[in-house]
């Protein structure tokens, strides 16, 4: 009986990781796979043999460092004023007191369920104004927007944990707020901070609405918008397409590895009390 | 005397110029752009830079209309439900296979967001290839395994294309939602479900009178997130299938955009934006109410 459970228990757990799995799997050995093979009608669970064509083509055909460069610019941008300005406001929503502060934190609170499609009509036009349109700035400033007040959420159970003995210990040692926010409050709370900035490089990484209209040059496009390209042509270069798909995800999942867990650790504590 | 305590939290200027940059960046990118799509939504504005004549309420009379608009609403509406429903069954069931006791367990729960990670281009790739009627794997193994006689286009055919892009985008955030029900799981005290288990409640029984009122706030919020953000999603439908075959996934970000940016009618395009944020605002509050309920608020 014991067994039987044993037995049931592995099977689940293995159903769902091949579920999500196997997908990413399969990208990621055709990739690998010489073009025959690839596109072999009788496709191969395990590839018989591994090359790194698709890889030199892609660099070859592609612009890809250029749009790899672009989105990483972006992105890195993005992740670092979110970091910034989110923890900033959440410090002053959490830890300071003044009227108006809830409806400030409610605010934000509000904004990410804003369409995105609604905000992109006027800010284009905006940009258009400003003469930002069609600029890496634009994006930043668009994607700082989707990322921000969501973080200043995120970053709640982190500030909590911040005893506020602490911060008054360093107050009678007459340390000023300033100095107690950037030399004890954000160490204490890095964790949180690494958390929203991986969010946010996430987001912007792999954002392709704003990326597609606020940016027009070919010089400046982002990776969604320069591959999204290629899936439209008639004939898609498969090999290519794929050995693209491993590169644009390596960089998240890298980031993910890195900080994933204080990620996990904030997105829960947000939601479950 | 003022306490040491309250001397910290009252320093009200602190306060605001810590909140300053944010809030700054939110009014001139949300809420002036909100002001601006209202106003605009009054206007006959076709593209940037066009003159713009007032015409009062005739962008709206005409979106109310216009049948495809109507044909739009019911496909969100579609992929709403179902996208919510999947992801919110499917990330129960996950977190509670996940929540067994067994070997590797903290790595494959933190691992398990991977398809959330993926960005969406490298999503709508993988799919396109493993769905692909000639080269893809799922046509070639429903083939040998003798289920159908000739290739399914997933993408491309108007029968097929909606539950596609459904099962797609539930693949992707499932995980996401899972990671949050399992935190849910792991707060029931464990000294409850031995009682139960000396008690001799059945799995059901212990699922029905234990498991799930402990996770049913949870669930409601998940619920509520799982239904703003599936509503909104744009990319992953536009990137897959463009809206097509014939408009079969055209939801209704998907036609404000086509209607800004290949049929340059931007007005028209703000004010159906306008009457979705309105629709959207109803629910926006019912999910904060809920979060507070939960005494959420800081």
């Amino acid at each position: 009986m014991k067994g039987i459970k044993t037995v049931a228990k592995y099977l689940s757990v293995f159903a769902v990781i091949s579920f999500f799995a196997s997908p990413m799997y399969w990208v990621l050995i055709c990739s690998f796979k010489p073009t025959p093979e690839l596109l072999s009608l009788k496709p191969t669970f395990v590839p018989h043999s591994f090359t790194l064509e698709h890889y030199r083509r892609l660099f070859q055909q592609v612009d890809f460092l250029r749009y790899y460069y672009n989105s990483f610019l972006v992105a890195s941008s993005t992740a670092l004023i979110t970091a910034l300005a989110a923890t900033f406001a959440a410090y002053s929503v959490y830890r300071c007191r003044y009227p108006g502060r809830r409806f400030m934190f409610r605010l934000f609170l509000v904004s990410y369920v804003f369409p995105k499609i609604l905000v992109l009509i006027p800010l284009y036009i905006l940009f258009a104004r400003i003469g930002i349109l069609d600029s890496p700035l634009a994006l930043v400033a668009a994607h700082v927007t989707l990322t921000a007040p969501f973080s200043v959420w995120i970053l709640r159970a982190f500030f909590e944990s911040v005893p506020k003995e602490v911060e008054e210990a360093a107050l009678v040692d007459g340390a000023t707020r300033v100095q107690i926010i950037f030399r004890i409050f954000i160490p204490l709370a890095a964790p949180g901070v690494a958390a929203v900035g991986i969010n946010a490089f996430l987001m912007s990484w792999s954002e392709y609405l704003f990326a597609s209209t606020l940016v027009i040059s070919d010089q400046f496009k982002t990776l969604p918008v320069g591959m999204s390209f290629f899936l439209q042509q008639y004939a898609i270069e498969w090999g290519i397409m794929m050995a693209g798909s491993v590169l644009i995800a390596l960089p998240p999942i890298i980031g993910f590895a890195i900080a994933g867990k204080y990620f996990i650790q904030g997105l829960t504590a947000g939601s479950v009390k | 005397m003022r306490t040491l305590r309250q001397k910290i939290a009252e320093d009200p200027f602190l306060g605001l110029l810590l909140v300053a940059p944010l809030l700054f960046w939110v009014i001139v990118t949300l809420v002036y752009p909100l002001l601006y799509a209202s106003q605009l939504g009054f206007y006959n504005v076709r593209y940037v830079g066009a003159p713009a004549r007032f015409i009062g309420l005739s962008n709206y009379s005409r979106i109310l209309g216009d049948p495809n608009f109507w044909k739009a609403c019911l496909r969100s509406l579609i992929w709403t439900v179902c996208n919510v429903a999947f992801q919110v069954l499917g990330s129960l069931l996950v977190a509670l296979v996940l929540n067994q006791r067994f070997r590797g367990r903290t790595l494959i729960r933190n691992w398990i967001i991977l398809p959330w990670v993926l960005p969406t281009v490298v999503l709508a790739i993988m799919w396109t290839w493993i769905l692909d009627p000639t080269h893809g794997v799922v046509n070639y193994l429903l083939k040998s395994g003798g289920l159908i006689a000739s290739p399914l286009k997933f993408l491309s055919s108007p029968q097929w294309v909606m539950p596609t892009v459904i099962f797609i985008n539930v693949w992707r955030w499932t995980p996401y939602f899972a990671i949050i029900v399992l935190a849910a799981l792991q707060t029931i005290p464990k000294e409850l479900m031995e009682a139960a288990l000396v008690d001799g409640a059945s799995v059901m029984r212990r699922f029905w009178h234990i498991t799930l009122p402990t996770i049913r706030p949870v669930l409601s919020v998940i619920t509520l997130i799982s239904f703003l953000w599936s509503i909104n999603i744009f990319d992953t439908i536009w990137l897959l299938t463009r809206g097509g075959p014939l408009d079969f996934t055209t939801t209704l970000p998907i036609y404000i955009y086509k209607r800004a940016f290949q049929d340059f009618r931007f007005s028209e395009a703000a004010a159906m934006s306008v009457i979705m944020f309105l629709f959207l605002l109803g629910f926006a509050v019912a999910y904060l109410r809920t979060l507070f309920r939960e005494g959420a608020e800081g």
